[in-house]
């Protein structure tokens, strides 16, 4: 497998980093939270054969997110796989504790079921993933390398390589890249919203704070990630 | 067979356009540029150049575009996404 060294950081596009996990692996799926992460999926579409697309379904997206996620679907012709959480476990959390639980004891409960448990299943299905995460996002993000091992989801017997494309770029970049090349983005982000998560989590930021401000915001910055990227958490 | 054609864009600086360029060359490692009938350029300093004029009259405004006719008179259909292109017009004719 070819890895990505500290002195080619700086010197790999996205589209090469991509390029790269498509050539290391066989089976790469991008994720995608219906936000500006989409650039993945117009990066991918010009530079590999086969695209494939994950999104984590939580049951509780704006309804924007779900529209975007299906135009998204439409404009590239990719497939998007939809991840639901398990109905059993979701049925006990919101019967035991009610729909807004995490107001009260923290996310991470809400997020292990409608995020984190699906997608430790579907991580078993691939060898690699890739992911909108940059290093200018939050606290938390700030190290974030363009390829790494997932520790958290990967195990002895079955390796998962995370690759962070946009690991460098700034949200400048992402932005530009939008506009220059027309990439569709979620109405929400003319709305002020810059990270975009589950509604009743997500909310609107001002001028000059972290991107992810917005997110669980009742919570310690260096709380703010869902389970996703926890071994952001655990490293730092 | 349907006709196809490719519009790549120079930019206003006269620069080739990233994204085309990096779409020829995955057209060109595939093989798949056989399949492309013609080649026009979209030159953003020209109006008149073939691409523009194509792009205009299509109401196309992001590059690269593939235009697909089944027949002569058939209605274009555009594709302003590579994937798509490979998809829906490559992979069936293979």
């Amino acid at each position: 497998m070819t890895t990505v060294s500290e002195g080619q950081v700086t010197s790999m596009s996205p589209e090469e980093i991509i390029t790269l996990a498509h050539e290391n692996h066989d089976r790469v799926s991008i994720s995608f939270s219906g936000a500006e992460d989409v650039i993945l999926i117009d990066m991918a579409c010009n530079v590999v054969d086969d695209v494939q697309v994950f999104t984590l379904d939580t049951g509780r997206l704006n309804p924007e997110t779900y529209r975007f996620i299906d135009k998204v679907r439409e404009h590239y012709g990719v497939d998007i796989e939809i991840l639901s959480p398990d109905g059993e476990a979701l049925s006990r959390l919101v019967t035991d504790k009610g729909l807004f639980s995490f107001y009260k004891d923290g996310h991470e409960e809400c997020c292990g079921i409608r995020k984190i448990a699906p997608l430790r299943d579907y991580l078993q299905t691939v060898d690699a993933w890739i992911t909108g995460q940059r290093q200018d996002q939050s606290p938390t993000r700030a190290d974030v390398p363009q390829q790494q091992p997932d520790t958290a989801f990967g195990t002895d017997a079955h390796a998962v390589t995370k690759y962070n494309p946009l690991a460098n770029w700034s949200s400048t970049q992402v932005w530009d890249y939008i506009r220059e090349n027309d990439v569709p983005y979620n109405e929400l982000h003319d709305r002020g919203f810059q990270s975009i998560g589950c509604e009743p989590c997500t909310r609107p930021i001002g001028p000059n704070m972290h991107e992810r401000a917005g997110r669980w915001w009742w919570e310690e910055a260096t709380q703010r990630e869902c389970g996703l990227h926890i071994i952001n958490v655990k490293e730092a | 067979m349907p006709h196809i054609t490719l519009v790549k864009k120079i930019l206003e600086n006269g620069e080739p356009c990233k994204k085309c360029a990096e779409v020829q060359a995955r057209l060109e490692q595939s093989g798949q540029m056989d399949a492309i009938d013609e080649v026009l350029i979209a030159d953003e300093r020209d109006p008149e150049s073939e691409g523009m004029k194509l792009a205009q009259s299509l109401q196309v405004d992001r590059a690269p575009f593939f235009v697909v006719r089944e027949t002569p008179d058939a209605e274009p259909v555009v594709y302003t996404v590579y994937f798509k292109f490979a998809k829906e017009v490559l992979r069936n004719r293979s």
